[in-house]
């Protein structure tokens, strides 16, 4: 069976808060002056992520479907002086390496999803298949300028971890299973991020072949 | 009497780097411009010297020579003076 | 502390890749007569700028065209493999790279030509390439830098071992462009010399190129297994490594005792930077003493996101003609013994670590051996 139970979930729902207000609200999450390069989502995932104290036997799923895109636009206008820091955070999965370096939290595996209608579910399968006893399942995007005219990238910003375990232990907050379904059905990530953040439940098809069942306790 | 280049090399530090908090004043010119008190580290040094390419018209070729150039400001001033001498 | 290590054996149905040697065999061939692919070309195609060693398809420029130039070679490579079923629920599609559409990305912004979205951003690549092979909904995407393909491999892996596919296809592509090789050259590691990987020497320097593969994993057919997949990520810093090496070893040292009485060979990631090839190198040969370590990114350049499948596939290909290419570019001395600088014979080996890293001090290593 494919499931694993909510032990901790925390979510941030930035909205059009521009950088500069993510970072005034934010850098109290981080060492001083860690903010400094960080992106709006490096500040908004390592947040949340950093809740959830990863630790080294922790596998870490990261998905975000357009990722850096105010750095990947920054670092295209910076041609021709490249600029190194900007091409580095452009690079997936930054948004969540960000966090951890500067907590110097290593992990054993690390999975980084992208991806538009099947991100959410492979996402979800990658770790409800991973072997870890925990798994931190987390993800989100940053509000682009002129790529959000190109569906390139996303018109909010958001973030969003939660800790999975095999076991029910205590006091779950929630319970997911993915089932297989032979129902039609897509889930983005904006969707996704809505479900987690309002605690709905659901329980239907939100990929091919795959049906979600996502509860609360 | 203060040296103008290293002056100049102190505010592009702080402006390029956004250190928020730190004045030109604050930067040590013979302390460890990496890993010291300012909690610089390799990718600000490849920022600078994006920058200090540009500023002076010189060229630092490869990730060794960059570590040599920004030991400190001082080291950094001496490294553009050679490179525009003559 | 290493992740836990992917056990359990998946079959390698197929496996090839597309470097600008060609196919893996010609690129096996080109390898073992220490030919180099890598030419000095300016960093910012059309825009000039310093030259570096870099390594494109034939007929193929920095600068991309719309739509890009590589989806014909693309095409041609997949063709063996590509039939009407993949994408569906029980044929996944893992697609792996580090810059998908980058070279459109850029193009559309030094020229303004709108064409080349179509192409450039990670999502609206893949739905186009998608779109041109044929490939149903079942696609997900992974990236991760230079280890983006075993996290393809890991993960297909899993779907198939788990029985919830009946085959996995896992692509793997990255092709240049000055976005990649201005940030690179901005980088300090990009500069005019060429790569010499694990050789001792007073500066580091890589070389990029182009390059793509694919694998079919399936769990009971083929000629090759992959028996143990290993990662591990320090994020200690960004753009280098725990300076005592730790992060190398941890991930290696699950593939070690799965491994354990066998003799091998190493397929090092080696880019010609020095601090991690020493780092490297040294893992190796404590964790693997006496296993004639090589590395290719001194001919091929490094091939980013493509780089665990494209080297891969030519280990796959190098087994099957019982020749290693050695380490092509490198001269003595090198960080360790165990350097293998010319090619030899491998039949008397069990296998081969196929070990690739990536910033953020991410590390992945696979045990591949004959069926």
């Amino acid at each position: 069976m494919l499931e694993r139970f909510i032990q901790n979930i925390f979510t941030d729902n930035a909205g059009t808060e521009t950088q500069a207000e993510t970072r005034e609200r934010l850098k109290g999450c981080f060492a001083p002056g860690a903010t400094r390069r960080m992106t709006q989502l490096g500040m908004v995932v390592g947040s949340v992520l950093n809740k959830l104290e990863p630790a080294p036997e922790d596998t870490l799923v990261y998905a975000s479907t357009f990722a850096e895109s105010r750095s990947l636009e920054s670092y295209l206008d910076s041609f021709p002086a490249a600029s190194p820091t900007l091409f580095q955070t452009s690079i997936h999965p930054s948004g969540a390496q960000q966090g951890l370096i500067g907590r110097q939290r290593s992990l054993g595996e690390v999975f980084s999803h992208s991806g538009v209608d099947q991100m959410p579910a492979q996402s979800l399968l990658t770790a409800l298949l991973a072997p870890a006893a925990r798994v931190l399942l987390c993800g989100g995007e940053e509000r682009g300028d002129w790529l959000v005219n190109y569906y390139s990238a996303q018109d909010r910003t958001f973030g969003y971890a939660l800790a999975l375990t095999r076991e029910a232990g205590f006091a779950p907050l929630g319970r997911l299973a993915l089932l297989p379904t032979e129902e039609a059905g897509l889930m983005k990530q904006s969707e996704w991020f809505d479900l987690l953040h309002q605690r709905r439940a659901l329980d239907g098809p939100i990929a091919l072949g795959w049906r979600l069942q996502l509860n609360w306790s | 009497m203060t040296d103008p280049l290293i002056t100049r090399l102190k505010h592009l530090i702080v402006d390029t780097l956004r250190l928020d908090g730190v004045t030109p004043a604050d930067i040590d010119e013979n302390a460890p411009l990496i890993g010291s008190g300012l909690a610089l580290d390799s990718i600000d040094a490849l920022e600078l010297v994006v920058k200090i390419e540009k500023e002076f018209s010189i060229k630092i070729g490869s990730s060794e020579e960059s570590r040599q150039a920004l030991a400190s400001v001082n080291s950094l001033a001496a490294f553009i003076r050679a490179r525009t001498a003559g | 502390m290493a992740g836990p290590v992917a056990s359990g054996t998946v079959f390698l149905k197929a496996c090839e890749c597309l470097t600008p040697f060609g196919h893996s065999a010609e690129t096996l061939a080109a390898l073992l007569r220490g030919e180099r692919a890598l030419q000095p070309r300016s960093v910012l195609g059309r825009e000039g700028g310093d030259l570096v060693p870099l390594a494109l398809l034939p007929d193929r420029a920095l600068d991309e065209t719309a739509p890009p130039s590589w989806l014909a070679p693309v095409r041609t490579l997949l063709a063996p493999v590509n039939d009407a079923g993949w994408g569906t629920a029980r044929r996944p599609v893992f697609v792996t790279s580090s810059n998908f559409g980058a070279g459109s990305l850029y193009a559309y912004r030094r020229s303004g030509d709108a064409a080349h979205m179509e192409y450039g951003a990670l999502v609206n690549c893949v739905a186009w390439l998608s779109k041109q092979l044929g490939w149903h909904e079942n696609v997900a995407i992974f990236s991760h830098a230079c280890v983006s393909a075993h996290l393809g491999l890991l993960q297909a892996s899993r779907v198939v071992q788990a029985g919830l596919a009946d085959e996995a296809l896992v692509f793997s592509f990255d092709f240049l462009s000055p976005f990649v090789s201005g940030g690179f050259n901005a980088l300090k590691i990009l500069n005019a010399d060429f790569p010499a990987p694990y050789q001792a020497r007073a500066t580091g320097s890589i070389g990029l190129g182009d390059g793509a593969g694919y694998a079919v994993l399936s769990r009971a057919k083929g000629d090759f297994t992959i028996s143990a997949q290993s990662m591990y990520n320090e994020m200690h810093h960004f753009t280098s490594n725990q300076p005592d090496g730790a992060g190398f070893e941890a991930c290696l040292a699950p593939i070690a005792a799965q491994a354990a009485g066998r003799r091998l060979w190493i397929k090092g990631h080696g880019t010609g930077t020095l601090d991690a090839g020493r780092m490297e190198s040294g893992a190796f040969a404590k964790v693997f003493p006496g296993a004639p370590l090589v590395g290719w990114k001194g001919s091929l350049g490094h091939t980013l996101g493509s780089c665990g499948m494209v080297e891969l596939a030519i280990s796959i290909a190098a087994l099957r003609d019982g020749r290693t290419p050695g380490t092509i570019g490198s001269g003595a001395p090198t960080f360790t013994a165990e350097v293998a600088l010319d090619s030899f014979a491998n039949d008397r080996y069990d296998g081969v670590i196929c070990a690739s890293n990536a910033f953020g001090g991410a590390h992945a290593a696979l045990l591949l051996s004959h069926a």
